[in-house]
């Protein structure tokens, strides 16, 4: 059996999504994402590539394992719970139309569940059917989810945090000068893709953005 | 449990992408066939999964075998009586490793040499195929023919399950070449009648046993 973390407060506050860039089994960007990562950073990473298929996920998530050595780094994989679980990942990201956490645990899947959600009404779905934490956008206006409408903004992630008992990480336009924001209408964490892009910067970033829940 | 391949010979119908898989599974169970595989590529998780459910449901009440392609995580769920995987898919050794024998695996083969290597790694069944020019996914092989088919029935022991282009004309020879089964979309989707085309098959080939 996998160890799952103390229940959902022992999840970190910083969620790494991961480039969707990957070509191949290569990883080149999971790699070099995970040589940047320090060894004692606190977060967790979301492999999420949905133009790979089944191998393709399967061997990237076994790079992604072995890539992260000892770092106590959490790994999930979007979508793909049988995948996450074959290769012994920590975990599965469920986008708001997968299959639920309560049906994949029912098949034998138990692991880490998280769940994007995009509503009040899905967010309180996702926790009766088992969700572990919730990932809640897009908050801010960001690029590449301009094509779904405007922002759901910072009034919509409060509520959605007051209504649920799980943690909920922010997502969308998430930035230094943002994210504080997102504590305040009570985010337990944010998530992003593009801000941790430069792996330059990343470590930089870990430990401000951590500094920012730590207040 | 350990699960039962039905007795040879016997028609496998794979679903439709362009239709609705419930009612397509529906129909072919009616008329008779002992096993249904859902594979739908682009559908969104929970889609798939309340379509496995209601066709387990189904095949329960007709007695039939129910296989979801490539989504392991949908057929565990959904309680499927098996898996069927591409040479892209999940390899079939870690699906084991998962599902132990609770679960059939069927490996999609395009050639004798898949198809030994899926047996000698565990695999339940073989898809073999394209057997016959087919329309109904892209391929990039030409046909293997029924010579190809002969060959590998003769060297591997687990079902083969010949899949691509088979029509009621061709399915007896498939048979008579050595595969257990036929495995068919459009042969019953695009049918007029699938109820009455899954019945057909199921006729034709068991003519010559």
């Amino acid at each position: 059996m996998r160890q799952l973390p103390e229940k959902q407060h022992a999840l970190p506050r910083i969620c790494i999504i991961s480039s969707g860039q990957e070509k191949n089994k290569e990883g080149t960007h999971l790699s070099s994402l995970f040589e940047s990562i320090p060894d004692d950073a606190n977060c967790m990473v979301q492999i999420r590539e949905k133009h790979l298929g089944g191998l393709a996920l399967y061997n990237l998530a076994c790079l992604a394992r072995k890539k992260r050595g000892t770092k106590k780094v959490l790994l999930l994989l979007n979508e793909r719970a049988d995948i996450a679980f074959v290769s012994g990942l920590d975990g599965v990201h469920l986008p708001e139309k997968a299959c639920s956490p309560a049906a994949l645990k029912e098949g034998g899947l138990e692991m880490l569940f998280g769940c994007s959600v995009h509503s009040l009404q899905s967010a309180i779905e996702a926790e009766r059917s088992g969700a572990d934490y919730l990932l809640f956008g897009p908050v801010f206006d960001t690029p590449s989810k301009r094509r779904y409408g405007p922002p759901q903004g910072i009034e919509k992630l409060k509520q959605v945090c007051r209504l649920t008992h799980l943690p909920v990480f922010a997502l969308g336009g998430i930035t230094m000068e943002t994210a504080p924001f997102c504590r305040e209408m009570g985010a337990y964490g944010c998530a992003a893709l593009s801000l941790f892009l430069d792996s330059a910067l990343l470590a930089g970033t870990l430990e401000q953005l951590n500094l920012i829940w730590q207040k | 449990m350990a699960k039962v391949i039905p007795m040879p010979p016997f028609l496998c119908v794979i679903t439709d992408e362009e239709m609705n898989p419930v009612s397509l599974a529906a129909e072919a169970l009616r008329g008779g066939a002992p096993m249904i595989q859902l594979r739908h590529k682009s559908a969104d998780g929970r889609a798939l999964f309340d379509w496995a459910l209601e066709i387990r449901k189904r095949c329960t009440e007709h007695g039939a075998l129910f296989i979801v392609n490539d989504r392991l995580d949908i057929a565990m769920a959904s309680g499927a009586d098996g898996v069927h995987l591409g040479q892209e898919d999940i390899p079939l050794r870690a699906a084991r490793k998962a599902v132990g024998n609770t679960m059939l695996i069927g490996i999609s083969a395009t050639s004798i040499e898949e198809a030994q290597k899926a047996q000698d790694e565990g695999a339940d069944y073989i898809g073999l195929g394209h057997i016959f020019p087919t329309i109904s996914k892209e391929k990039h092989h030409p046909p293997l023919g029924l010579e190809a088919l002969e060959k590998a029935a003769s060297l591997i022991s687990i079902p083969i399950l010949a899949i691509g282009g088979i029509t009621m004309e061709n399915a007896p020879a498939l048979i008579s070449a050595g595969a257990a089964g036929i495995a068919v979309i459009s042969a019953v989707s695009r049918a007029q009648s699938p109820l009455q085309a899954a019945k057909e098959l199921s006729r034709v080939i068991n003519l010559n046993r």
